[in-house]
């Protein structure tokens, strides 16, 4: 569970990023963020992992323990606590290249231990059969041993999914993991990161609103730093062109 | 109307530059007293003294082995401590691991050790440990922190951000984020650089063994204040195959290297 309660981020020439942002993700919810391009879309999402901090406002994330804390005035050690139960999927290079797919699926697992354990990297067999068993998840064992560097976008994406999914979070965000995907593989990742909504809050920026009426039970706009629609994922025509302006005919192209 | 404009670019671009590089190379020969006859007299003397030194003393050769040796040992953990040393120092200087602060700060420390000639580096060193090997390496180490840190830290700097982000995002400590985004992916560059700088060292070795440090530098400068040509030829010979073979190997290396970082 994690409430958002009226964050705002401006810049110091008075341009406002967010402007008194508030929301709330139970679990079983599927939740889209719309927006046009510098709405301020993936800096709300960054700020629930306190990748960004916002000047005011609150974000409280609840624990497995129950314990509500406010993310945006975390210490950095317990930020780095609350961070191990929040999986991220992000876009494009967000995976280690040079490491195998097995290995990357594991470094999901780096802040629950301890430095030592991991420089060398000291997984337990128990660890690794857990890794296998994301991997299968996504239809990506066979690949186990293969480097990343040599894997295609979709199935990078895939790798990003079974970490996220062997990291066991209490969240999960996603940013824009399908805007750099072909239409098959955007689908095949939104059928795998919709399961994972039944159990934990999901929370995705998308740039694909059929994708979004599809696949997630509420949509959140963003435009201008204020959040304009909240609600059901299905958009009319209308709704569409309020939140995306002019940038609606270069989107109607892409979705052809 | 076309023609005079490129005739005027022309002279901008090609004739007035050169000109005032003439000029310019006149003046500097004018002021440091240089007279050009000089150098018809020098190189017909060094012709001369190049011939004194034919045929090498080819008896020298097995008793210089252990000093060619010694010089590439010494180049070689040189250039080691150096790697470590400069990697560490790159973490600081890189703006995605460290604070605005430090990065700048060490930054700037590594560009005034580069200013700093190894030599004297090496001259320092001998006044606190004495003569020997012990200096000159760490002479050697210190010296590829000016090239090795600005370009490890460079490297570092360079890696995606999101990569950054998302194993940060894990809940991974610096020293994690470190083991598990950073060395992996710099790992095929820190290699090439090392493979360079120690080129970059094999010369030096041979030139700091000449002021105390021993080795196959010792042999060449003490062969000659000795006036024993022949054998210094030997040890020049030595010096040469050394430094071309080293070479050599380094690039063969670094281009199978090459590959790896561009194919990433």
């Amino acid at each position: 569970m994690i409430e958002v309660i009226n964050i705002s981020k401006t810049l110091p020439n008075g341009k406002k990023l967010l402007d008194n942002i508030s929301f709330k993700v139970k679990k079983g919810e599927f939740v889209g963020i719309l927006g046009a391009s510098g709405a301020g879309k993936t800096l709300t999402l960054r700020s629930l992992n306190g990748l960004l901090k916002p000047d005011s406002g609150s974000v409280i994330f609840k624990n497995e323990l129950g314990e509500k804390v406010n993310i945006c005035t975390l210490s950095n050690k317990k930020l780095r606590k609350v961070r191990q139960k929040i999986g991220v999927i992000f876009q494009g290079y967000h995976l280690v290249q040079r490491l195998s797919v097995l290995e990357n699926v594991m470094i999901g697992r780096l802040g629950s231990i301890t430095t030592f354990r991991s420089i060398f990297y000291g997984f337990t067999d128990a660890e690794a059969h857990e890794a296998m068993g994301a991997l299968e998840k996504v239809n990506m064992e066979h690949l186990a041993n293969n480097k990343v560097s040599s894997l295609s976008g979709g199935e990078k994406q895939r790798v990003g999914i079974a970490r996220a999914i062997f990291q066991k979070p209490n969240l999960l965000l996603a940013d824009e993991p399908i805007s750099n995907l072909d239409p098959k593989n955007a689908k095949l990742i939104m059928k795998l990161i919709k399961p994972l909504s039944e159990e934990i809050p999901v929370i995705g920026v998308f740039h694909q609103p059929e994708m979004t009426a599809k696949y997630c039970t509420r949509v959140i706009a963003i435009k201008e730093g204020k959040i304009i629609y909240d609600g059901k994922p299905n958009l009319s025509e209308d709704q569409l062109s309020e939140i995306y302006g002019e940038e609606l005919s270069t989107l109607a192209l892409q979705a052809k | 109307m076309k023609i005079a404009e490129f005739k005027i670019s022309r002279y901008k671009n090609i004739v007035l530059p050169l000109g005032g590089l003439i000029f310019l190379t006149f003046l500097a020969s004018k002021s440091c007293k240089i007279d050009f006859s000089d150098f018809g007299e020098g190189i017909v003397n060094g012709t001369f003294f190049i011939a004194k030194m034919f045929p090498p003393d080819w008896a020298a050769f097995p008793e210089m082995l252990q000093p060619t040796f010694d010089t590439i040992l010494l180049a070689l953990l040189g250039t080691f401590f150096g790697t470590i040393l400069s990697l560490f120092i790159a973490f600081f200087a890189a703006a995605n691991l460290s604070n605005p602060w430090v990065r700048n700060i060490t930054r700037s420390l590594i560009s005034i050790e580069r200013s700093i000639p190894e030599l004297f580096i090496l001259l320092i060193l001998i006044t606190a440990f004495g003569l020997g090997a012990v200096p000159a390496i760490i002479a050697i180490a210190l010296g590829c922190v000016g090239m090795l840190g600005k370009l490890l830290a460079d490297t570092i700097e360079d890696i995606p951000p999101t990569l950054m982000d998302s194993v940060a995002s894990i809940g991974a400590n610096k020293i994690q984020i470190i083991a598990f985004a950073v060395m992996p992916e710099i790992i095929p560059n820190l290699i090439s650089y090392a493979l360079f700088r120690f080129e970059v060292n094999i010369r030096l070795s041979v030139l700091l063994g000449a002021i105390g440090a021993g080795g196959i530098g010792y042999e060449l400068e003490n062969s000659f204040s000795l006036l024993e040509y022949h054998r210094a030829f030997s040890a020049l010979i030595i010096v040469l195959v050394l430094v071309f073979s080293i070479e050599r190997l380094s690039s063969f290396f670094r281009n199978k290297l090459k590959n790896a970082i561009v194919l990433k």
